[in-house]
């Protein structure tokens, strides 16, 4: 092992680092617009679309990403070709994003509904006692409170689908690890590649944690703890 | 006025209230008194359908709603036309004080926010909380919490303000001061509902006094009548043990002392 | 391109002959992950001077990083080490001679030793204090208390992350199709490209994760549901 090879390495790999964020920012944005559409379904159990929210959070919750992302690799040019649009050449990043968007919507539904539903009634009964409908109680009085109980899972989700990005290269992206594995057949040395690319994911991986902890205090503050119960 | 004709609700095959009728005049506080479990809590959420009842109907001012046939529309006006103060207080927790109390004026009856801000800290004074304009809920004591509950019920102007309890959670120490406030706006003529176990209390601040058991309308009237010339049998044993209760009590404090 | 429907179910019958090894690479590190989670979390909960900062450390970093760099790292560098050792001390054993299964085991029991102690340190803290205080006035040291009331209550208590992180592993447990080792995804690997038949493949594989992830949330819904009875009004 050659500890130089690091320092070596280190630049070639992080300059493929936005690649890897960028893969993350399209799965946390396509995953919150789906996440958000299907909490909603759950909990005004909208009939119909609601089993088919069950079995989509289901199959996402009790498949590896490894095996979603072969499915919709393999899977979307077959279904797409059926209405005769032809992604067989697309860029392999746009079946990533696909596949942890997707992955992301799951969590994040169940985590906004769980949030839904943990704030306390008596909030819900307030609001409607003073006068407000059925949407200003969601969107005024429930929403906030929800989203603000929903941030340290959601942080946690997202650094999830960061570390579940490393799989990409699976299906022949290159972000850092499709990077790496080009560093490896040219340079022979696989372990140094693989330290390099462990000190980059947990950098970026302590960057957020410390990002979301900043974020949560500064959320808390400015909506009021919600933490503290005063009976 | 208020009005509730044959109000009956039942919860699976339970029937909770058997037929309420009450009238309260405009001005005028009533309390509900009884035995846990009697229906008073359900009737007082019957009247803002936060329970809709199986039968009767509840008239507030001219507006009628029937429980049978009640729409969203009718029930949003309903509800506007009232206001209630909740045991627990439920003061929205990601709002400040001020903000507890804007929020209604400006979701829901639409004024413009000065407007809004300007009678919210008046009625926040009121309550004697104008230090604590902007502290959020957590930040308060119980009895702090239950003021603000009660201010935003106020700021809203409403025919009818409800009151469920609204010490009953509190420590001792602090149902004095919440009780001076709801005696106070008492005396400036809002017309109110209080379910209370606070029988010296009810007997102070109300004009008319109506004691349920088992669902069920037992004994109504003026204070002085109810409170020392009780007709009926439940109405007497109910008083004679709260009266033991309280001897009880203090005889167990000068024990004490 | 065509589904061949028929094709999942041969493939769900090849495939699902992988399901031991599947098992294998998920339970055999948790189980030693388990042990490894109750060492670390003593560490840092009684703060053991001189190692309590390692712990922590390994913890975030494990938990800091992708899986699949704990699988690379020992895969690649574990022999590097074997060798040099042997050639030190004049060993016979070669790298090459052991499986690459053994040290998937390892990095993953690693791995599961860093979430696991997470879990286990959640649910003794969640235990409430006066628990101990109650075991240490009828006469228990410290460590009776610790292994006859508090441990089982918080186990209790853990048993829904417990459930969350066998499934958790037994999805991490594909990744290791990577450095070939022929579990479900990799014979689905192997069932897809010797038949040509990629999406039939792994729509089967699907199948089996998924089934065997409902199994278990059903499994621990009716172990819950007997801890709660047995613990009613204590500790769910
Ligand atoms: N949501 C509900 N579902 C089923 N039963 C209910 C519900 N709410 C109330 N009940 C039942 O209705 C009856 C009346 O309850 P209610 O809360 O109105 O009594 P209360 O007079 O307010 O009692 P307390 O003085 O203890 O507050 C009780 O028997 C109660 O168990
Ligand atoms: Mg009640």
């Amino acid at each position: 092992m050659d500890i130089t090879l690091i320092v070596d390495f280190f630049p070639k790999l992080i300059s493929y680092l936005h690649i890897t964020l960028l893969i993350l920012v399209a799965a946390v944005a396509i995953g919150l617009v789906i996440g958000v559409v299907i909490a909603l379904i759950r909990i005004y159990k909208v009939p119909g679309f609601n089993q088919l929210a069950l079995i989509y959070i289901s199959f996402m919750r009790g498949t590896p990403i490894l095996i979603q992302l072969f499915l919709i690799y393999f899977g979307l040019p077959t279904l797409l070709a059926l209405v005769h649009i032809d992604v067989s050449r697309a860029n392999p990043l746009l079946f990533v994003a696909i596949t942890y968007g997707l992955s992301c919507g799951a969590s994040f539904a169940e985590i906004i509904r769980g949030a839904v539903n943990g704030v306390e009634k008596g909030q819900t009964e307030a609001a409607y006692s003073i006068g407000m409908n059925e949407k200003q109680m969601m969107v005024r009085i429930i929403l906030p409170q929800a989203l603000v109980m929903a941030f340290p899972n959601f942080a946690n989700s997202v650094i999830g689908s960061l570390k579940d990005t490393s799989l990409a290269f699976t299906i022949g992206v290159m972000d850092m690890v499709g990077r790496g594995n080009t560093l490896i057949a040219s340079s022979l040395h696989a372990l140094e590649v693989y330290i390099t690319l462990s000190i980059i994911y947990y950098g970026v991986v302590i960057c957020l944690e410390k990002g979301f902890s900043l974020s949560e205090k500064k959320l808390q503050r400015f909506e009021g703890s919600l933490a503290v119960d005063t009976k | 006025m208020i009005q509730l004709r044959n109000i009956q609700k039942s919860f699976g095959n339970q029937l909770v209230l058997k037929g309420i009728d009450l009238t309260v005049n405009k001005g005028e506080v009533v309390s509900i008194l009884g035995p846990s479990g009697s229906g008073k809590t359900t009737l007082l959420r019957c009247i803002n359908f936060l329970e809709r009842p199986n039968e009767g109907q509840v008239i507030v001012d001219d507006f009628k709603v029937n429980s049978k046939q009640a729409n969203k529309k009718e029930i949003l006006t309903l509800r506007k036309k009232t206001a209630m103060v909740f045991q627990q207080y439920n003061l929205f927790k990601h709002k400040t004080v001020i903000e507890n109390v804007m929020e209604g004026l400006i979701i829901v009856q639409k004024q413009p926010k000065e407007t809004a801000r300007k009678l919210a800290m008046e009625v926040i004074e009121k309550v004697g909380l104008t230090e604590k304009a902007n502290a959020y809920p957590v930040q308060l004591s119980g009895g702090q919490q239950q003021r603000v509950g009660i201010a935003r019920a106020l700021a809203l102007n409403p025919e009818v303000i409800l009151l469920d309890e609204p010490t009953s959670a509190l420590d001792p120490e602090l149902v004095f001061e919440v009780l001076e406030v709801i005696k106070r706006i008492a005396d400036e003529g809002i017309t109110m509902i209080i379910v209370t176990h606070e029988v010296s209390f009810a007997k102070d601040v109300s004009d008319y006094i109506v004691f349920m058991d088992q669902g069920e309308v037992v004994e109504e009237g003026i204070p002085t009548v109810i409170f020392n010339n009780p007709k009926e049998e439940r109405t007497k044993r109910f008083f004679k043990r709260i009266n033991r209760e309280e001897d009880n009590l203090e005889s167990n404090l000068t024990n004490a002392i | 391109m065509q589904i061949d429907i028929p094709f999942i179910f041969t493939a769900l019958t090849e495939i699902f002959k992988a399901l031991p090894l599947t098992m294998i690479i998920t339970l055999v590190p948790l189980m030693i992950g388990f042990l490894i989670g109750i060492g670390i979390t003593l560490i840092r909960i009684r703060k053991v001077k001189g190692i309590y900062r390692l712990a922590n450390f390994y913890v975030s970093f494990l938990r800091g990083t992708p899986a699949l760099m704990h699988i690379m790292l020992i895969y690649l560098g574990l022999p590097l080490l074997i060798d040099k050792m042997a050639e030190t001390f004049h060993w016979s054993i070669q790298s090459t001679s052991i499986p690459i299964l053994l040290f998937v085991l390892m990095a993953l029991s690693l791995t599961a030793g860093a979430y696991m102690s997470e879990i286990i340190r959640a649910g003794i803290l969640a235990v409430d204090q006066g628990q101990l205080e109650a075991a240490e006035s009828i006469g228990m040291t410290g460590f009776q208390a610790m292994r006859r009331i508090v441990f089982p209550q918080a186990i209790a208590i853990s048993l829904p992350n417990l459930c969350n992180i066998f499934i958790g592993f037994l999805h991490t447990s594909s990744i290791a199709f990577i450095v070939s080792q022929k579990e479900l995804t990799g014979a689905a690997n192997i069932v897809a490209s010797n038949n040509l038949k990629f999406l039939e493949a792994y729509i089967a594989a699907a199948l089996i994760y998924w089934g065997l992830t409902i199994i278990s949330e059903k499994v621990t819904a009716l172990l819950e549901k007997r801890v709660t009875v047995y613990n009613r009004g204590g500790v769910a």
